[in-house]
């Protein structure tokens, strides 16, 4: 069995976007949204000594994904290499999983209507191709790979210790794409796009906290209305009822 | 007919008028109703089941692990489970889309609604003393009813509330329309509107199939008739007004055949 994972290397990314656009044209990502990103991630250090990096940010197959446990009709899944799916005819378009990702990395297809995300290109990744992404960046910024086999690229940099999760002490959910290059870069990358605070949205809140009580409760009650009727009519019997 | 005239009021009965009356039938429901029942009926079963069945996460969920996995293992996979849930909630959605256009008249009018589940003076007394009935805290009377009594109007209201809103609901959710968080809330309006019907339902099931008093209603679900007995009984403001038009009917229908026979008495002395 697989387990797959990535590694950015911002020293190797150039910040040409053709990753976004690989991703784009092999998925028909709509205008507005996107599976993967690349973002500057600002300027650091004083003058004469600035610095600045690339961040690229998809979605990370976590360990311990959020937006799976946010999906009402389980139409999110996780596949046992880790790959975390949409399955689209399940999907009602909630956007339950959107609010429940700290990295941004779910939207709403605006042509099908249902959440939409990265997904290693598992389509490619069964044929045994690299991601659309990966095989297009001209610098080799992302390598992609199985961290189970110990002779692939991703395990050597990430139990080599190279290449880091994007995480906080709250918010560890255990992302599986990774970044690599010059430590302030991966610092800078961190801290210019930190995981948010993943929130349920209001309808899923109201669901659990207020409109499913409410419901047992008036079932519940028409129940038990009905058994003190039962009880008294297998307790008076049907006679009396019968002229 | 076991009466000379039509009480105004429920009267006490003799055992030989109410024998009479037992074994006359009066027609309550059209065919058409009767069916659209037993299919609306098919409909909830369905529905309720695969759509408990699609509520996996335990944040949103109402059935058991084990249910949850015995229907989506039935249907071959969850997949499946949502299509059928779907293909059974348009088909139902279409049925009642026509039943709405062509019993507009009949049964939607706001007139109609207005007599059949609106409630007057007597429907809340019958509310109270029934409740207290059940309970064995009174020995009132109930007051009398029209063709559906406090308690059925009372779920009718429900229904008729409900169900637009589990359709359109349905509808945005199927089609992922208008915007995300409207299909959000459209989740939460479906379940709660489902969940309010089942409250109901309960009562409704329970009345129509186990309640003793109410078996003619029951059969009548089935054949479209009521007895006599039970209309005067239990819906006296409907047998009365069933019998002053069937009166109506019966004295048109004498001063026409009086007419008609004189015009045929004048064709043949034309001839």
């Amino acid at each position: 069995m697989a387990r797959y994972a990535m590694v950015i290397d911002t020293e190797r990314c150039v910040g040409c976007q053709s990753c976004t656009v690989a991703c784009k044209s092999e998925w028909d990502v709509p205008n507005g949204d996107a599976r993967t990103r690349v973002r500057p991630a600002g300027v650091s250090g004083t003058y004469p000594n600035f610095t600045s990096t690339f961040v690229v940010s998809q979605c990370n197959h976590c360990d311990k994904p959020s937006c799976l446990d946010a999906c009402p009709t389980g139409a999110t899944w996780q596949d046992a290499n880790g790959i975390v799916h949409v399955n689209k005819q399940l999907c009602i378009g909630c956007g339950s999983c959107v609010g429940a990702c700290p990295y941004n990395a779910r939207y709403i297809n605006a042509t099908g209507g249902v959440a939409d995300k990265c997904d290693f290109c598992s389509a490619r990744v069964e044929k045994g191709l690299d991601p659309a992404c990966v095989g297009t960046c001209p610098g080799k910024a992302k390598i992609f790979g199985n961290l189970e086999d110990s002779n692939s690229d991703v395990f050597r940099l990430v139990y080599g210790g190279t290449a880091h999760r994007i995480e906080t002490s709250n918010i560890a959910i255990g992302p599986n794409v990774y970044y690599a290059g010059k430590p302030e870069h991966v610092e800078m990358a961190a801290a210019a796009f930190p995981p948010r605070s993943p929130y349920t949205i209001a309808a899923g809140r109201v669901w659990s906290g207020v409109v499913r009580k409410l419901v047992f409760l008036a079932v519940g009650a028409t129940f038990l209305g009905q058994a003190v009727a039962f009880f008294r009519q297998l307790n008076v019997g049907e006679k009396q009822f019968e002229d | 007919m076991p009466f000379e005239t039509i009480p105004a009021a429920p009267v006490p009965l003799t055992a030989e008028q109410a024998g009479i009356m037992a074994q006359q039938q009066v027609k309550k429901h059209h065919v058409a109703v009767v069916l659209l029942h037993w299919f609306n009926a098919i409909v909830w079963l369905v529905e309720l089941t695969t759509g408990a069945a699609l509520l996996v996460n335990p944040a949103y969920s109402v059935a058991p692990q084990w249910y949850l996995t015995m229907m989506a293992d039935m249907f071959g996979s969850r997949a499946n489970l949502l299509r059928f849930h779907i293909a059974t909630g348009l088909t139902w959605t279409v049925v009642f889309l026509v039943y709405a256009i062509f019993g507009w008249r009949h049964y939607l009018h706001a007139e109609v609604l207005r007599k059949e589940i609106g409630l007057d003076k007597d429907d809340f007394d019958w509310l109270r003393i029934r409740t207290l009935l059940l309970i064995n805290k009174t020995k009132e009377h109930l007051p009398p009813q029209g063709a559906y009594n406090a308690g059925q109007k009372m779920y009718a209201l429900l229904v008729y509330t409900m169900v637009p809103l589990i359709m359109i609901t349905g509808l945005i959710m199927t089609f992922h329309l208008i915007a995300t968080s409207v299909v959000a809330w459209a989740m939460v309006l479906h379940f709660f509107a489902a969940g309010m019907v089942v409250s109901g339902l309960m009562i409704h099931v329970y009345m129509g199939a186990v309640f003793p008093e109410e078996r003619p209603a029951f059969y009548s679900m089935i054949t479209g008739m009521v007895d006599e007995l039970y209309a005067y009984r239990h819906h006296f403001k409907w047998w009365r007004e069933v019998r002053l038009q069937q009166q109506e009917w019966e004295s048109e229908l004498a001063a026409n055949n009086t007419a008609g026979n004189q015009q045929v008495e004048g064709a043949t002395v034309q001839r």
